[in-house]
């Protein structure tokens, strides 16, 4: 079976080229989307290539399309649906480095670790803090899937109390073994001292989070959107973190990369990353190893795991 | 004398006691000379023993099955000890032969029955045959690959007069070694830009662990276990160990991706499942083995301990590899503590019985015993075939031999042979059990979860016994484990068999790639 693997230049390409000859021998790794056509059956891609209508139609043995990523916005699916290609991602390999950076953000809000380094870095000393202990907070988890889950673990440790909303609840052995109480949106909105969404982003969640949920918050909240961008009015939040001291952490936006010009960008209360909560070299790893195994899944005429439904 | 009493005195003339059994009819004429004899309730537990017995001893054991059901009932057992390598000699009755024509009830073609399970096959004829037969099946079990052979005793033919002749009994020679072939390794590594070593069964069965280690470390380059050990793999505590490797092909090769070449000692790699990469692409590996599979790579026939001190006479520093210390562990160990997860459990096992001889049945959770518990010379079992209902019957004759012995078993495995309690029991034996009870077929819904997803759930896959009810009604003391495990210490204590249940989580691990 042929398999084409599209990658970026700026990957290491001779040591991928290494690994794959020691998994799947014939198959033929690019970096250049102007190859003509091919006569591949599986396509496997990052996230940093279009995989448009017109390169698909280069394709036209293509029956498995394997995005080495969380993400597939750059794959056209309505293109993949039409020629009834199978598509997957790799929805589980950066739960733990999100959940990390998640704890990263907070911690560094509560204990005003930039305020601190940029004042050292002025030349000053400062003698005075408002620092705060994630121990006793109330931590509310906006959706309870895989990266939920691996918070709820990490915050166990913290001594937090930790509430949850998802449309499906865990089971009650589930909930005590994270330590955690479901709640609902208006509860998490109004009682957390800290507030994380981890849920997909979806037709019918687009900005679900807007004025009337920041109105909701305690003055203080730390909010955290480690999802999607799109789930939260950008503009909201500004007000929020204006007129609420709402202190946020970002590593989503609407609109990616984001116009430097924002609003957001001037606030003093906010910490912001370029979309790379799930970027590590522990998950980038696990991202090869599970593209793998689901390429691997297909090739022996198993049905692959992480079908995205078109 | 009588072709039965020719029988028990070439059992006691080659040592071959205790006779393991489940007795019919058909064996009871052969069996009225036999003094030591081992019963166990379900005849698949006698060849289990043997095949602890047998490994952990070096020698041949002896077993007595009911003719057609009791050697059907034990085929898994005996297709195990073939791929231990383990010298049962398997012995059953047969029908009288005088109406054998007949084919009356209990006869059967008992060699197309066990078939290709035993290296050797032979109904006796006459009383002369009985000697002669034992010595050879005897000297054909160890002949490497050591496995099970096959006696069938008519009933009839054991009444049967005939002399005692006093046949020599001969050992195979396992002491070979291709000296031609030292250099050539010596040289392949050290033209290598990165080689490693690969520990096989056949260390532990050859004892060859010492000399592996003086290797490794004077080349200073990782050693690997083969995949799915049935015996101790390389000495966990070396620092030149690296681990155990996956059992799939990509998994294989991803572990070994740096390597440019391989010297396999003593290893048969195990596959499971499959996966479509080939397996050790454009490497160079070469095995030393003293019964070559001829599956993968070169082959030189040598006795493992041996051709290692010729290497070791020669062998020179090649790399600096030094394994990784696992500082997460106490980390894993305190989290795990408030779930009862595994890791847990094996690390407090680990300070109880680190001198104790481990049967591992814990299927899901067997890379965890193994790392946990870690190899050493004769310190480690299980059953090469994947078989459950291996392990406690095993336990149970490597504890003949061995006064500390601790089985590790999940709660689906041990209700396969749960009578060896039973044995264990009723002869005393100093067999210690760790259940770990996580609820169901885990390593069946790990599988499902890689490869069927959504099977994982189906309820055949998740059931629940009173295992401690069950141990003590065959008179096993048997406690379930609190989350300080202060049992541990109640279960290593004293001689008498004991079983210590720890509900460990439901969670499915991801066992798959």
């Amino acid at each position: 079976m042929k398999v084409l693997i599209l990658l970026p230049p700026f990957l290491p390409i001779d040591e991928i080229s290494k690994i794959i000859s020691q998994i799947l021998p014939d198959s033929e790794i690019i970096t250049d989307i102007n190859f003509g056509t091919k006569n591949s059956e599986v396509l496997v891609s990052t996230t940093f290539t279009l995989i448009g209508k017109e390169l698909i139609d280069r394709m036209p043995a293509l029956k498995f399309i394997q995005i080495a990523s969380t993400g597939y916005d750059n794959v056209d699916l309505i293109a993949v649906k039409e020629r009834g290609i199978m598509l997957s991602n790799i929805p589980i390999a950066n739960k733990e480095s999100v959940a990390e950076h998640v704890l990263a953000m907070v911690l560094a809000q509560l204990k005003n670790l930039m305020h601190f380094h940029n004042e050292i870095v002025k030349g000053n000393w400062p003698f005075l803090t408002n620092s705060m202990e994630l121990m006793g907070k109330t931590f509310g988890i906006i959706g309870m899937g895989a990266i939920g889950k691996k918070l709820a673990e990490r915050l166990l440790f913290f001594g937090t109390e930790t509430i949850y909303y998802d449309i499906a609840k865990l089971s009650e052995e589930d909930e005590e073994i994270l330590g955690v109480r479901y709640a609902s949106l208006d509860e998490i909105f109004s009682r957390s001292d800290i507030i994380s969404i981890h849920v997909p982003l979806t037709d019918d969640n687009d900005r679900f989070i807007s004025e009337k949920q920041f109105d909701m918050m305690k003055d203080g909240t730390i909010f955290v959107n480690t999802s999607r961008g799109e789930l939260v009015d950008e503009d909201a939040l500004v007000n929020a973190i204006k007129n609420k001291g709402i202190r946020a952490c970002i590593d989503v936006y609407s609109v990616e990369p984001p116009d430097p010009n924002s609003e957001l960008f001037k606030m003093n209360n906010a910490i912001f990353s370029p979309h790379i909560a799930g970027v590590t070299v522990e998950s980038q790893q696990r991202f090869i190893t599970e593209t793998v195994a689901n390429v691997l899944k297909y090739v022996q005429g198993l049905q692959p795991l992480y079908r995205v439904s078109l | 004398m009588k072709g039965y009493e020719i029988f028990s005195k070439t059992m006691e003339e080659l040592k071959l006691t205790p006779m393991f059994g489940n007795p019919g009819s058909t064996e009871i004429p052969l069996l009225r000379g036999v003094k030591d004899y081992v019963l166990t309730l379900h005849d698949s537990i006698s060849v289990g023993m043997a095949d602890g017995y047998a490994q952990y001893s070096g020698k041949p054991a002896l077993v007595n099955l009911h003719t057609l059901p009791g050697v059907a009932n034990s085929m898994a057992s005996i297709h195990t000890a073939r791929l231990n390598h383990s010298p049962v000699i398997v012995t059953s009755g047969q029908q009288d032969s005088r109406h054998a024509f007949y084919e009356p009830m209990l006869w059967h073609d008992l060699e197309s029955l066990v078939g290709n399970a035993v290296k050797y096959f032979y109904e006796v004829k006459n009383g002369e045959d009985i000697e002669r037969v034992m010595k050879r099946a005897y000297s054909i079990s160890m002949e490497p690959p050591a496995g099970p052979v096959f006696i069938s005793f008519p009933m009839d033919v054991v009444d049967e007069n005939a002399d005692y002749m006093n046949l020599p009994c001969s050992l195979p020679n396992t002491d070979l070694v291709d000296y031609g072939a030292v250099e050539k390794v010596l040289q392949l590594i050290m033209q290598s830009s990165n080689p490693a070593l690969v520990a096989g069964a056949e260390i532990d069965q050859f004892n060859a662990h010492e000399e592996l280690e003086k290797f490794a470390s004077k080349l200073g380059i990782p050693v690997y276990t083969e995949p799915m050990s049935n015996r101790a793999g390389f000495n966990s505590e070396s620092m030149q160990n690296a681990g155990d490797l996956p059992p799939a092909t990509t998994a294989i090769n991803l572990a070994l991706l740096k390597h440019d070449f391989i010297l396999n000692i003593g290893g048969e790699f195990t596959l499971y499942p499959y996966l479509p990469s080939p397996l050790l692409p454009g490497k160079k590996v070469v095995t030393v083995s003293l019964t070559p599979s001829y599956k993968f790579g070169e082959y030189i026939t040598s006795n493992p301990k041996l051709f290692l001190n010729e290497l070791n006479k020669f062998a020179e520093k090649k790399g600096d590899f030094v394994r990784a210390m696992d500082n997460s562990l106490t980390n894993l160990v305190a989290r795990e503590r408030r779930v009862m997860g595994v890791t847990y459990v094996l690390q407090k096992a680990r300070k109880e019985f680190s001198n104790y001889v481990i049967v591992d049945e814990a299927i899901s959770s067997s890379l965890l015993v193994r790392k946990n518990m870690g190899y050493s010379p004769r310190s480690y079992f299980t059953a090469k075939s994947g078989q459950l209902g291996w392990g406690m019957p095993a336990a149970a004759g490597i504890s003949l031999k061995s006064p500390r012995v601790l089985q590790i078993v999940g709660d689906g495995s041990i209700m396969y042979a749960i009578q060896t309690l039973w044995t264990i029991v009723n002869y005393n034996l100093p067999v210690k059990i760790l259940v770990l009870d996580n609820g169901g077929y885990t390593i069946l819904k790990s599988f499902s979860g890689s490869f069927y997803p959504g099977l994982e759930k189906a309820p055949y896959l998740t059931f629940s016994n009173d295992i401690l009810k069950i141990a003590e009604s065959f008179g096993v003391e048997s406690r379930e484990a609190d989350p300080d495990l202060k049992e541990m210490k109640w279960l290593a204590e004293g001689n008498s068999p004991k079983l210590l249940l720890a509900r460990v989580p439901k969670t499915i691990p991801k066992l798959f790639i």
